[in-house]
Formats: structure tokens, C-alpha cells, sequence
């Protein structure tokens, strides 16, 4: 956050009143990764877990892994480990 | 009274009538023991041969675990990797990261398959794990590299950190007054230190999670709520988002 480009204030002090928080985003993150991953808007349909993941860089650091390794990997099957 | 409902290709579950409504039989429900009935319509093929792996017996539940280990091997290495660069952890170290989170991975996913309700793939319900079991593995090695003091410096170089140089405008400076003033006055000890090391010490949560022993829940709690005060403290002296502070000279 305090990169080269300063700090950026706003979102270090990010605290939307809907934001689910971790526990709660962390039981649909599968769900919303899908949805995203198939050209939906989870943003519209979970606005708490939107909102929890542009504030919290832990889960958001989870999401943008599981984005990836579903593209990528998503895919397997037992057969073809 | 059971009934039997088709739902195609020769798969049928029995099922329970109850204020005229058909049910899953309690027998056949999800469950611990009967994930077998885990609804096979919506699922997609691959999934469902995960499911079925995992919940077999024998030399086909054995050959599923190794699959899915490797699987999950494989997802564990390219997430380390992605996240390594700012975390500076290098070379075999990755690799143990990579296998411990699989290993405890692997051992959720196994004890949580019956809660596994087909919303998403298989696999992108299991990379749940995988993440998070990475996530608290690189915290635990953060503070092998890395002795952070979570002290008050940060902060008291805050208006610096704006643009890499003293803040020339007094606008700037007043606004990062008011703010050193809220962080050193208005949070707990907690918030403070909470806030210290994740937004301006760049301390990863999960690296602060295992300092004091807490979950990761409880940690964002403390930090949400230590960012809710300040905004609070800076509406109170007139600054309200957004504060277009942000990379300004």
C-alpha cells in the first residue's frame, strides 16, 4: 500500500458497512469465482463479498489465486492428475 | 411413504411426501455417509468423479487421494510462485510451503467433502483450501525473513510516505495530522498495531494473524474496525472520502 506511488488513502481506510468479512466470504468464494469465471456479475449478487475483497488483502490475495488456478487447472479430473 | 423419482439417465432416489411436497429421504440426504446422493443432475462429470473417488473404498478412493494430492500439488507450486516475489521467499523453501499446504489441504478437503453441495466444480470448491493453507503457510515463513517492528515509526513518517518526500502542501500536512493524531489517540493499543503493520508496514494478514495468535476473522475485525474510527475522527475534522490524497505533490 505504501508503494512508490504513495499511499493510497481511500482504500487503506476501506470500510464498507456490507462487507461480509473473512469467514463468511471464505463459505461462497467458490461460488463467486465460478460465477465470475462464466460471465456473470458476483459483485451484484454478493455485494458483501465485493466489498470484503477489495478490503481485506488476505482474501483478496485467495480470490485472485483461485481466479487463476480455476482457469487454469479447473479442469482435472482423478483420471488425468 | 417413500416414492421413487427418476431424475434421467437411470438414476433414481427414493424419496419422502410431506405437506405434499417430495423430499430427499432423510437416509439419502448429503451427509457424512451418503454423499452418494449428492445431487448428480447439476454436477459436472468431472466433479462427480471426484466425489465418487473420494468417497469409494479400496484401491479407487486410494488412486482418487493420490490423483487429487498431485492435483493439488501442482495448483499449491503455481500459487506460492505467483505470491513469492513479495514475500522474498526463494527456492526449496517454496517447495516445502508448497507440500505442507498441500498435505493440510488435502486433509480438509477429505474431512469436508460431505459439506461439498455441487455450487461450483469440485476443483474450484477444493483451490478454497489450497489458498488459505498457502496463505497461512508464507505467513508462518514471513517471519522467518523478516523481524518487523510494530512500532510507531510508520506512521510517524506518514505524511513522508505520500510522495516519497515531505508533504509540501499544508492542506496535505493538516490531513495527516489530523490522521497520525486519530491513529495515536483514538484506537486501541490493538487497532493501532493492527493498523500499523497491515496498511503502512505492509505486513501480510496472515503473517499478523500468526504473531498474535488470533484468526484471520478476528484480525480483519480489528482492522476494519480501526479504519471505521478513523474515518470517523477525520469526518469529525471536516475531511470526508474521497480524500484525493492519494499520489498528490
Amino acid at each position: 500500500m505504501n508503494s512508490d506511488r504513495g499511499l493510497d488513502v481511500d482504500a487503506m481506510l476501506a470500510a464498507d458497512s456490507v462487507d461480509t468479512g473473512c469467514a463468511a466470504g471464505f463459505e461462497i468464494l467458490h461460488r463467486y469465482v465460478e460465477e465470475e469465471l462464466v460471465g456473470g456479475e458476483p459483485a451484484r449478487a454478493h455485494p458483501g463479498v465485493a466489498a470484503h475483497l477489495e478490503s481485506c488483502p488476505a482474501c483478496r490475495q485467495d480470490y485472485l489465486g483461485m481466479i487463476e488456478a480455476a482457469q487454469m487447472f479447473g479442469d482435472a479430473r482423478p483420471s488425468a492428475p | 411413504m417413500q416414492h421413487l423419482v427418476e431424475v434421467g439417465g437411470g438414476v433414481s432416489f427414493p424419496v419422502d411426501l410431506h405437506g405434499g411436497q417430495f423430499v430427499l429421504a432423510v437416509e439419502d440426504r448429503p451427509g457424512p455417509d451418503n454423499m452418494d446422493a449428492l445431487d448428480p443432475v447439476g454436477l459436472d462429470e468431472a466433479s462427480r468423479a471426484w466425489v465418487a473417488g473420494l468417497r469409494a473404498s479400496g484401491r479407487a478412493h486410494e488412486e482418487c487421494i493420490v490423483a487429487l494430492h498431485a492435483h493439488l500439488l501442482r495448483v499449491a507450486r503455481h500459487e506460492v510462485a505467483r505470491r513469492s516475489g513479495s514475500l522474498r521467499i526463494r527456492g526449496p523453501e517454496l517447495e516445502d510451503v508448497a507440500q505442507q499446504a498441500t498435505d493440510d489441504a488435502l486433509r480438509a478437503i477429505r474431512s469436508k467433502v460431505a459439506d461439498f453441495r455441487g455450487e461450483s466444480r469440485f476443483t474450484t470448491w477444493a483451490y478454497r483450501f489450497v489458498m488459505f493453507e498457502v496463505s497461512t503457510k508464507m505467513g508462518r515463513h514471513f517471519w522467518r525473513e523478516r523481524r518487523a517492528t510494530l512500532d510507531d515509526e510508520s506512521w510517524e513518517r506518514l505524511p513522508d510516505m505520500l510522495t516519497g518526500a515531505p508533504a509540501q502542501h499544508s492542506l496535505h500536512r493538516e490531513f495527516f495530522a489530523e490522521l497520525r493524531r486519530a491513529i495515536d489517540q483514538d484506537l486501541t493499543a490493538l487497532q493501532r498495531r493492527v493498523f500499523v503493520a497491515i496498511a503502512l508496514n505492509e505486513i501480510p494478514m496472515d503473517a499478523l494473524v500468526r504473531e498474535l495468535g488470533a484468526s484471520r476473522n478476528a484480525i480483519y475485525k480489528c482492522l476494519f474496525d480501526a479504519r471505521r474510527k478513523l474515518r470517523a475522527s477525520l469526518s469529525a475534522a471536516g475531511y470526508n472520502p474521497p480524500y484525493a490524497v492519494s499520489g498528490a505533490s
